[in-house]
């Protein structure tokens, strides 16, 4: 049976949640591999989660925000990119496959750009293959 | 040109003394005796006449910063720092945990302290490799010039080449040594969260016994907590009983804060700290 990676999507509210809701109501095809976690803003990520989510056995962790400048709370996802981009360097220092975690600016009105990318980061997890590194073996 | 302690010593007793006769503070936070030389130990003068009990050697590491925030506020305190841990009180003022106007900063310009578990110098190699204090009221001896100018990430250079199989296998199995006494907790003047995520229940965010899973999430987020907070003092390190390279990562992790937005953790009583603060313009490259 071929890998069928676990990715785990965070979404913010007002951007990426709606913007994968249009896809699905434009009838846009993305792998199911996708667990979309619906969040306030991107701001409201606690690092710890994407240490977690790794943990607990997700082969990928993918964050969506608003673009810069049009978030609905007007500068969370400012502080967002840095702290996750801190969070990016962490992982990749501790040695997880800097592949693996992706941070996406993806409007309400792009669907078509959350399908492509979903696809897209999904190939790129079959391509890394399970990951093992962070996950709690039981 | 050599250090002189004995001399450093004397000027931190009549500062000491003088600002606590004067009632200008409650307490002086700074070195006092332990159980030999080698082994000074945090102290806290509440009267002159403890003033008695000061010393200042070589082995002086401890960071006093780490003690300032035990203290309610208003209390006003006098504190001997070296050049990292003025750099914390530079952090802690920028966090409002303590404030200037009650803080007496007694700075000591120094190089060629020690180890006091190795007895081995203590260089750029794993702290931040500055002499002079950078925030102080008042010098307790002359400002350090002619030391050589390391950068304090040199270090790092082997780590980053390594490949990113090697470097996991690397830190495995250094935090597989971790026994969670959490003594890097306790040494780190940044470290003051009442309750520490570990130590919450609801949620759990990480097995507290000392297994793998666990050390990795504990040590990681640390990490994450103090980028751009972190002012490479290297007391974590120190105070590890397992002797966790804890200073490596977060170095990098400084050097990466330092690179990406373009200012270190403490070096400036204007700047804000990096993760509170942000620019419309920073690049979306960051997170490439």
């Amino acid at each position: 049976m071929s890998f069928e990676p676990k990715i785990l999507g965070i979404a913010c509210n007002w951007c990426t949640y709606t913007g994968a809701d249009l896809a699905g109501t434009t009838r846009l095809q993305y792998p199911q591999n996708l667990r979309v976690v619906r969040v306030m803003c991107s701001s409201r990520i606690n690092p710890s989660f994407i240490f977690r989510a790794f943990q607990l056995g997700a082969d990928g962790v993918l964050v969506g925000g608003c673009h810069p400048g049009d978030c609905h709370y007007n500068t969370g996802n400012l502080y967002a990119r840095r702290r996750l981009a801190v969070t990016k360097k962490i992982l990749e220092f501790s040695g997880m496959e800097p592949g693996r975690f992706r941070v996406e600016w993806i409007s309400a009105s792009e669907g078509n750009r959350f399908a492509e990318v979903v696809t897209e980061f999904t190939e790129q997890i079959k391509k890394l293959g399970p990951q093992t590194k962070f996950k709690i073996s039981q | 040109m050599a250090i002189s302690f004995k001399q450093i010593e004397e000027k931190l007793k009549t500062e000491a003394k003088r600002l606590l006769k004067a009632g200008t503070v409650s307490v002086v936070l700074a070195y006092g005796k332990g159980y030999d030389e080698n082994h000074p130990m945090p102290y806290v003068a509440k009267n002159a006449s403890d003033v008695e009990n000061i010393v200042f050697n070589e082995f002086c590491t401890y960071n006093m910063a780490r003690y300032l925030v035990r203290y309610p506020r208003g209390t006003k305190i006098a504190i001997a720092v070296k050049a990292a841990d003025s750099r914390a009180v530079i952090q802690l003022v920028h966090e409002e945990k303590v404030f200037r106007e009650d803080l007496v900063v007694m700075g000591i310009p120094v190089y060629g302290m020690k180890n006091s578990k190795t007895g081995e110098e203590i260089d750029s190699r794993t702290t931040c490799g500055l002499y002079n204090p950078v925030l102080y009221d008042m010098l307790l001896g002359e400002e350090v010039h002619g030391q050589p100018v390391v950068s304090p990430y040199d270090v790092l250079a082997p780590y980053e080449a390594m490949d990113k199989d090697e470097r996991f296998a690397f830190w495995k199995k250094e935090f597989d040594r971790c026994i969670r006494c959490y003594a890097c907790r306790k040494a780190c003047p940044m470290c003051y969260c009442d309750p520490c995520f570990i130590d919450q229940n609801k949620p759990k965010w990480g097995d507290k016994s000392p297994q793998s899973s666990g050390n990795l999430m504990y040590h990681l987020t640390r990490f994450h907590h103090l980028a751009g907070r972190c002012v490479d003092c290297g007391e974590c390190s120190r105070a590890c009983p397992v002797n966790i390279p804890l200073y490596l990562f977060h170095k990098k992790v400084a050097r990466e804060c330092q690179e990406m937005f373009g200012q270190s953790a403490g070096m400036s009583i204007q700047d804000k700290p990096v993760l509170v603060n942000f620019r419309v313009d920073d690049s979306d490259k960051i997170l490439e």
